[in-house]
């Protein structure tokens, strides 16, 4: 991309992207947790949306597993994968004008990943802000005081989403003409941004597996990998139906191990 | 009014139902839940308390500070519509509605965050990533169905539960069974993991390592270098220093001459 073509289609995208993502975004606290906002889930939409689907899968498969296991527990703020997985997504497809590149998808991810502080800190003042929120609901008296908390609490739809919006609307641009920067970068470091997004499954799988196990070798993890480099590599089972295989057979394998 | 007229229906509950869904709407560090509850059991104490002044007190009453997991939230409010019910049913203004949300909410809180965050999810995640990387474009609609199938059920089963037992955690528990099925689901899930690194060499393209070895030594590497990265993160590495450092890596690979 030049910055000539930082043109109007770039800058309503822009807009669009950052209007779908604050509505994706609500799902994180404010409405449901139906997991839209999961990056899997919101990096697909948004490639769609802008008309490169692929792209989208391809960081919502790198990026879920990095993040699933960073949870909201008390007054923990978790990382914002959504803005992470939206950002990335739209950059990598605004920035390459049709089909992204793996190194140029590599290298919006790690741009996304310099910016994962500033959500959190932003979502810290969000949070701190919604305080007033309670104040005034509890402060109203008589009839007023059902309408006021309606009104204080639906207001926090409205925060959420500006939060988002507006986080959006400042991290694209920069993405973007990060992205440009890029482009006049010498190869060795585009090489080395597309083994970036090679090797980063690998990092979602070692933080899964570093949390829900306290072995670095788990007896369960060591027998899905045989179980599926069996049928791989020594059968030449077509890779979906190795997977279906490992989900059923990881399902009778945990029952199993119960007994 | 008679204790008749102030039964709770069906459509009072399913009310609180939906509105359970944005119980975090203005979630803050000092009161957290507090105004989602009051707004979720607002029908409720609406139809509960025809005077004015006892239906505001009682509003207030529930914008007392509260938090807990956002879908067990569910249990605690059909316990509280039932407290609520019985309370306003008769003249017994004794029921401990306050007490019995301050007993749930920190267990429930812990047993939702281990089961629906803790292993649920992951579980979604790493069967969609499976599938994801096997080449299936609808592995995201997979996700949100496994997910949204428990966690929907389990949301609504737990405000039927909450109101009919006026509150009995442990029952609801041992119902459930929450902690042996995430025990079950946090195994299956590392399954899965162990599967998606033995299926390495049959990734969709985008993540094919171009290595001229055969597919068992590329798997085994995946596999060797995932330990390695298993053992950083023991040693207090956050995911973005881990990618950060990867992508540092990386860099040095290209410009040891190691990768073209």
């Amino acid at each position: 991309m030049d910055m000539m073509t930082f043109d109007l289609h770039i800058l309503l995208s822009i807009v669009g992207v950052a209007f779908v993502g604050g509505v994706i975004g609500l799902d994180r606290t404010a409405v449901g947790q139906i997991m839209v906002s999961q990056p899997i889930v919101a990096s697909p939409i948004t490639g769609w949306m802008l008309g490169d689907v692929t792209t989208g899968l391809v960081i919502g498969a790198v990026l879920e597993l990095i993040w699933v296991l960073d949870i909201p527990v008390g007054t923990f703020v978790p990382a914002n994968s959504t803005i992470g997985a939206v950002s990335a997504t739209a950059i990598a497809v605004l920035g390459s004008r049709g089909s992204a590149p793996l190194d140029r998808i590599g290298f919006s991810i790690l741009l996304t990943t310099g910016m994962v502080p500033v959500t959190m800190m932003v979502d810290t003042l969000v949070r701190k802000w919604n305080s007033r929120l309670a104040e005034t609901a509890v402060a109203a008296s008589g009839e007023d005081a059902e309408r006021k908390l309606a009104q204080a609490h639906l207001s926090g739809l409205l925060i959420f989403f500006l939060k988002s919006f507006v986080l959006y609307l400042v991290f694209l641009p920069v993405g973007l003409g990060a992205v440009f920067l890029f482009g006049r970068l010498p190869e060795k470091f585009h090489s080395a941004m597309t083994l970036f997004v090679k090797l980063l499954p690998l990092l979602g799988a070692a933080i899964v597996a570093r949390k829900l196990s306290v072995r670095t070798l788990d007896r369960f993890l060591l027998a899905g990998f045989l179980t599926a480099a069996v049928f791989t590599l020594l059968f030449h089972v077509p890779a979906l139906v190795v997977a279906a295989m490992v989900i059923s057979a990881g399902f009778l394998g945990a029952r199993f191990s119960e007994r | 009014m008679n204790g008749e007229d102030r039964e709770i229906g069906v459509s009072d509950l399913r009310r609180v139902f939906w509105r359970s869904f944005l119980i975090q709407t203005s979630w803050s560090f000092d009161r957290m839940q507090s105004l989602g509850f009051a707004y979720a059991i607002q029908p409720v104490l609406k139809k509960l308390y025809p005077n004015l002044s006892e239906y505001e007190s009682r509003l207030k009453f529930h914008m007392e500070y509260f938090n807990t997991q956002p879908y067990l939230a569910t249990f605690i409010l059909g316990a509280v519509a039932r407290l609520e019910q019985e309370r306003a049913s008769s003249n017994d203004r004794s029921p401990d509605v306050s007490g019995i949300k301050t007993a749930l909410m920190a267990p429930l809180g812990a047993l939702g965050d281990s089961f629906f965050w803790g292993s649920l999810k992951p579980l979604s995640a790493v069967v969609a990533t499976a599938l994801l990387l096997a080449g299936a474009w609808w592995a995201p609609i997979v996700f949100l169905v496994v997910y949204n199938i428990v966690h929907i059920g389990l949301r609504a089963a737990a405000l039927v539960n909450g109101y009919k037992s006026a509150g009995d955690a442990v029952a609801f528990n041992a119902r459930y069974n929450f902690t042996r099925i995430a025990k079950q689901f946090k195994a299956i899930s590392l399954f899965v993991v162990g599967g998606i690194l033995g299926s390495l060499p049959a990734w969709r393209p985008e993540f094919r390592l171009a290595v001229p070895y055969p597919g068992i030594v590329t798997a085994g590497m995946g596999f060797s270098l995932t330990l390695v990265l298993v053992a950083v993160l023991r040693r207090a590495g956050s995911p973005v220093k881990l990618m950060l450092g990867l992508a540092a890596l990386c860099l040095a690979l290209a410009y040891g001459g190691v990768i073209e």
